[in-house]
């Protein structure tokens, strides 16, 4: 996609309120639990979650396509929880792009202004400026089938942002795309939604994607919100050890905190963060392991394994019963026994706590 | 059909919801209907204006109300109000006047008019509309009405008729009376033991069968050194099926007959069906998978009792091998032998089309695996294959079961001296005149075949026409063991044979003087059938096809509503889909005669219970075409469509009709096919005017016309080849164009 500066006129983005939403599935499944979110206007928020965690539920609520079971959705003030998926200003890009197979590019696109009953001028004019938004101008003509997923994709971007929403939903968009054209598709989707400033509500499995792509994250679990922050707040200060656990990977170190420093074997590091003193569990990146210079404060660790691979070196180590896993890049150590006493240091950015176990 | 009324949405200014509700239309017409049209008929005619019955004109309270509801939702639709509010007010004012409506009719029993018709779908369309915008149904208006409308249908010409068929069983003259149910099943016509080979007493003879059987089973077990307790079992159980046998093989009666008849023909046809399963999905030599395919299309285009008829040519006193080769002079195709004959003719086809799909989804690896690891062909076969189509049989031994005690024509021609419950429902009431023992008889038949459905039903898991549909994996075939696809090949070899001697038996027939008798080349047969029967031939073709449209679109409907959409009434809808399919048509023929004979729906001796007969009876069919045909559509399409704010009448026509042509022409031509062919539900609903051909066939038959009975069969079996061939031909042509775009 160029980046020539298209904008789409009439674009009017909204904000979204949802109030204690719940979604029951027959009697038992709580798919989405009393959840309360509300999501600014022209921002992009991202939900992020295992399968099954209630983040596609909860943006099929928002489209209409499924009803709450209990509170409240408001677009902009108004309660459009019963309100018909058809009469919302709202659309959806889908996984499966759900292009209409016996369409051509253009007639796809042209759906939703065919559908308002808009005159055909103007029906011409919408949709060569939705192509034109998403670098396919040429492509009106042929059939859907015969494009790259990639561009599949922006057909589907362009046929849901052709009727003007004043919300806009992904549903997964890039799960069938292979990993390098992901990452180009999903940097254009965020240029197009700064450059529209289009109210968006992303689903995504993916962590990287979603610290890539979002103004703010929301890592769901098990239908309810374990934590809510920007992709920085999320990997730096973690909420929960799900979160933690979700948004990279992370070590759990017992350890004890006194208002300055964490002492974890007796190594202090000095670390400032809103905690009552006490005991707590010392949350470690695994990039954010070193091996201590000498004179360094460090804590003791007993070397377990490695795996070389290349750029980083792999490592597990020991510290006190816990098993930690390192990424060291460079050459940190090259030849170690199984048995070996290392001393590990703590790199300020990866570290942050938790309450104890 | 109900059709959304086309109101364009005006959205408030900043608020996201209908200025006025879409249900001010409906309700307008309803007021306008109410005012201009007469509510109630004189007599059987639709169209007749007659002063006095007008709702105005007839006065009563209720029928206020109906206008009231009219006139007060047409009001409310156009008021300001948040839409979900105004949809719940709706609701109340839609469903107080409909509600009237209906409590009018039910009480005063008047046939209804066209204003009435109208009027009341009008509000039932209103009231879809509040349902929509309440959002008390998930849907635009279109499928809150649709929800509403086949939920009606459901109710008014399935579950009713049926239901009637059970009161006239036990309520007779107004009053609970078991007194008539009882008499009929004493009756000797319903069940009587008699042994006319020797001196010993038929009872005695019974119970000798029992305690051999129990002793044969009992000893079994001991010989198997089962624990005592399972012996015990085992006597108790082997007493009742000796029991049974003995009944089967004594009884005279139409439920014993009935019965040995399902004993001989379903596990025939379903080891018959297998048989041919096996050889067309692994026979080596190709011309046979091709006859296969013949064979699975001739039950579609043969009206049932064909071949029953075919047979007297074949086998009957005069037939060309009893009569003509054998010199014989013999009666015996007249009774279980001939009408078992006939269905096991008629219904291994449908067997056979079952098991194709369990046979086809089996994994080849399975076996593959299997032969790895040691097994050769016998031992795979007994192993593995035999295991997995196990639950296959089963369906395709009950489906059987059901079709061999419905099967109405078969016993009527070839019946002989024995009756059959399904016949005895018919001349119970056309021939003695005695409506509460067809019911009773009635009511026999549908516990015995709602009973075998339910248990297959049961057995596969779930009640869902969403059936497994396997997809035949890749990899080699294990081929079935030489000797025995040799066997299995002459079989169908002799199968195909008769087969094909049935149906040039009956063309040949329409040219021949007189059958058995006088073989020369004559065309009277088919002058005969010009004159008498090619008026009905179209007559019945014209109310096939009339019957056609309305039973693929609701089945169409009903399939787009059941996997698509989940709704309060969703399972009672598919429940009701499933009764129509599995209730024999005498049943529901006789349950057409008692639900629309008086009231409100007077429509007996007339074109439109016909068509209302074969709409609902046919619509199954096109309901299995329709789920087939919607499993292939991702649902994503759909949604994709909504959210670009079309409604869900749009979505159908843009997007799932072009993606569907092939599947719905396809239940169209079957809807029609099965119509044209329809015999036992439509026997007792043609009246003089409103003949239909294979009923006139039928009563041909049975009259010894059977020259012209050949013409006509004749040209029903090529026209709906023809028409199967050529539509089917066409359609396929449509949708490879459809698939070529999507690739």
């Amino acid at each position: 996609m160029d980046s020539t500066t298209t904008v789409v006129k009439g674009i009017q983005p909204a904000t979204v309120d949802l109030r204690g939403l719940l979604k029951r599935f027959g009697k038992d499944v709580v798919a989405v639990n009393d959840v309360d979110l509300f999501i600014e206007r022209g921002e992009l928020l991202t939900l992020l979650g295992p399968s099954g965690c209630g983040k596609t539920t909860i943006l099929r609520l928002i489209a209409g396509l499924e009803r709450p079971t209990a509170g409240q959705i408001l677009i902009d003030d108004d309660d459009v929880s019963r309100l018909p998926a058809y009469l919302r200003d709202i659309t959806m890009v889908f996984q499966s792009y759900a292009l209409f197979p016996h369409m051509n590019v253009f007639e796809n696109v042209a759906y939703g202004v065919r559908v308002a009953k808009r005159p055909k001028q103007e029906i011409e004019e919408r949709v060569h400026e939705a192509l034109a938004m998403v670098g396919l101008e040429d492509y009106g003509k042929r059939a859907t089938n015969a494009l790259s997923g990639g561009q599949q994709q922006r057909v589907a971007l362009a046929r849901a942002l052709v009727i003007r929403p004043r919300v806009l939903l992904f549903d997964e968009p890039l799960s069938n795309l292979d990993a390098k054209l992901r990452k180009r598709v999903r940097e254009d989707i965020r240029s197009l939604q700064q450059r529209l400033g289009i109210t968006s509500v992303y689903v995504t499995h993916d962590q990287e994607e979603a610290l890539a792509i979002s103004d703010r994250v929301v890592v769901m679990n098990q239908g309810i919100i374990e934590q809510i922050g920007s992709p920085h707040v999320l990997y730096t200060r973690p909420a929960s050890r799900f979160v933690a656990d979700f948004i990279g990977s992370a070590n759990f170190i017992p350890g004890h905190y006194d208002g300055q420093a964490i002492d974890v074997l007796g190594y202090r590091r000095p670390h400032v963060q809103d905690m009552a003193s006490g005991p707590v569990t010392v949350m470690v990146r695994p990039e954010a392991i070193e091996f201590a210079r000498e004179g360094e404060e460090g804590v003791e660790a007993t070397y377990l394994s490695s795996a070389y691979l290349g750029p980083v070196t792999e490592f597990i180590f020991d510290i006190g019963g816990v098993e930690v896993f390192a990424t060291i890049s460079g050459l940190g150590m090259s030849v170690a026994e199984r048995g070996d006493t290392v001393r590990l240091r703590f790199n300020e950015a990866g570290v942050s706590l938790l309450p104890p176990e | 059909m109900a059709v959304t009324t086309p109101t364009t949405p005006s959205r408030t200014g900043n608020g996201m919801g209908l200025r006025f509700s879409g249900a001010w239309l409906p309700a307008l017409v309803a007021i306008v209907t109410y005012l201009t049209l007469p509510f109630g008929r004189p007599g059987r005619p639709f169209l007749t204006i007659e002063p006095d019955l007008y709702a105005l004109a007839l006065g009563a309270p209720l029928l206020w109300i109906v206008l009231l509801g009219a006139v007060a939702s047409f009001v409310v639709s156009l008021l300001r109000l948040n839409t979900a509010v105004r949809g719940d007010v709706l609701i109340a004012t839609g469903t107080v006047g409909l509600g009237a409506g209906v409590l009018w009719f039910i009480l005063s029993a008047t046939p209804f008019g066209i204003g009435a018709l109208l009027t009341l779908a009008a509000l039932a369309l209103v009231l879809g509309h509040a349902l929509s915008e309440s959002g008390r149904i998930q849907g635009d208006a279109f499928i809150a009405t649709s929800i509403l409308v086949v939920s009606l249908f459901v109710i008014l010409f399935i579950i009713y008729p049926l239901f009637t068929v059970l009161r006239a069983a036990v309520i007779i003259d107004g009053s609970f009376d078991l007194s008539q149910l009882r008499r009929t099943l004493t009756h000797p016509l319903f069940f009587f033991l008699d042994n006319p080979r020797s001196q010993i007493d038929e009872i005695g003879l019974t119970l000798r069968w029992g305690m051999v059987v129990a002793v044969l089973t009992g000893a079994w077990a001991v010989f198997r050194r089962r624990s005592v307790p399972v012996v015990a079992l085992r006597l108790v159980l082997g007493g009742i099926a000796g029991l049974i046998i003995g009944v089967l093989l004594y009884g005279r009666g139409a439920l014993p007959t009935s019965l040995l008849t399902v004993a001989i023909v379903a596990p025939t046809c379903t080891l018959l069906g297998l048989a041919f399963a096996l050889l067309g999905q692994r026979a080596r030599f190709k011309p046979i998978r091709r006859s296969l395919d013949v064979i699975s299309v001739l039950p579609i285009i043969t009206p049932p009792f064909i071949l029953a008829f075919a047979m007297i040519f074949l086998l009957g006193r005069r037939g060309i091998v009893t009569h003509g080769l054998f010199d014989m002079s013999t009666n015996w195709i007249y009774g279980i032998p001939g009408v078992a004959i006939a269905q096991i003719l008629a219904f291994t086809p449908i067997a056979y089309l079952l098991l194709r799909g369990s046979i086809s989804s089996l994994n080849p690896a399975l076996e593959e695996a299997a032969q790895t690891l040691g097994a050769g062909p016998w031992t795979t076969m007994r192993t593995i294959t035999w295991p997995l189509v196990r639950p296959g049989l089963a369906a395709a031994f009950l489906l059987s079961m059901i079709e061999s005690l419905a099967d109405f024509g078969n016993p009527i021609i070839l019946g002989g001296d024995r009756n059959y419950l399904a016949t005895e429902v018919y001349l119970s009431l056309t021939g003695r005149f005695n409506p509460n023992e067809a019911a009773a008889y009635g009511v026999v038949l549908l516990a015995l075949v709602l009973g075998a459905f339910f248990i297959q039903r049961l057995w596969l898991g779930g009640g869902s026409f969403v059936t497994v549909t396997g997809k035949p994996s890749s990899g080699a075939l294990a081929p079935i063991p030489r000797v025995l696809e040799i066997g299995l090949t002459l079989v169908l070899f002799v199968w195909t044979v008769f087969v094909a001697a049935l149906y040039i038996s009956i063309v040949v027939g329409s040219f021949a003087q007189l059958w058995g008798v006088n073989y020369t080349f004559t065309t009277r047969h088919y002058e005969d059938f010009m004159r008498a029967g090619w008026p009905v031939f179209l007559y019945t073709a014209r109310v096939a096809a009339i019957s056609a449209v309305p039973a693929m679109l609701l089945g169409f409907l009903v399939a787009y509503l059941v996997s698509r959409h989940r709704f309060f009434g969703r399972r009672f809808v598919e429940f009701g889909s499933l009764l129509s399919f599995a209730t024999p048509g005498t049943v529901m023929g006789v349950a057409y005669i008692f639900a629309f004979n008086t009231g409100p729906w007077l429509l007996t001796a007339s074109a439109t219970i016909i068509i209302l007969a074969l709409v609902f009876r046919n619509m199954p069919v096109a309901i299995r075409a329709a789920v087939a045909g919607l499993a292939q559509i991702d649902p994503s399409l759909e949604e994709a469509s909504t959210m670009l704010r079309a409604r869900s009448l749009t979505t159908l026509r843009r997007v799932l009709f072009p993606l569907l042509v092939n599947t719905l022409v396809t239940g169209l031509i079957f809807a029609f096919v099965s119509a044209m062919t329809a015999v036992s539900q439509v026997i007792f609903l043609v009246s003089p005017g409103n003949q239909l051909a294979t009923v006139l066939l039928l009563g041909w038959v049975e009259q010894g016309q059977l020259g012209r009975a050949a013409a006509m069969g004749t040209i029903l079996i090529v026209s709906m080849l023809f028409t199967i061939l050529v539509v089917l031909g066409l359609a396929q042509r449509i949708s490879a164009r459809v698939v070529r775009v999507e690739g």
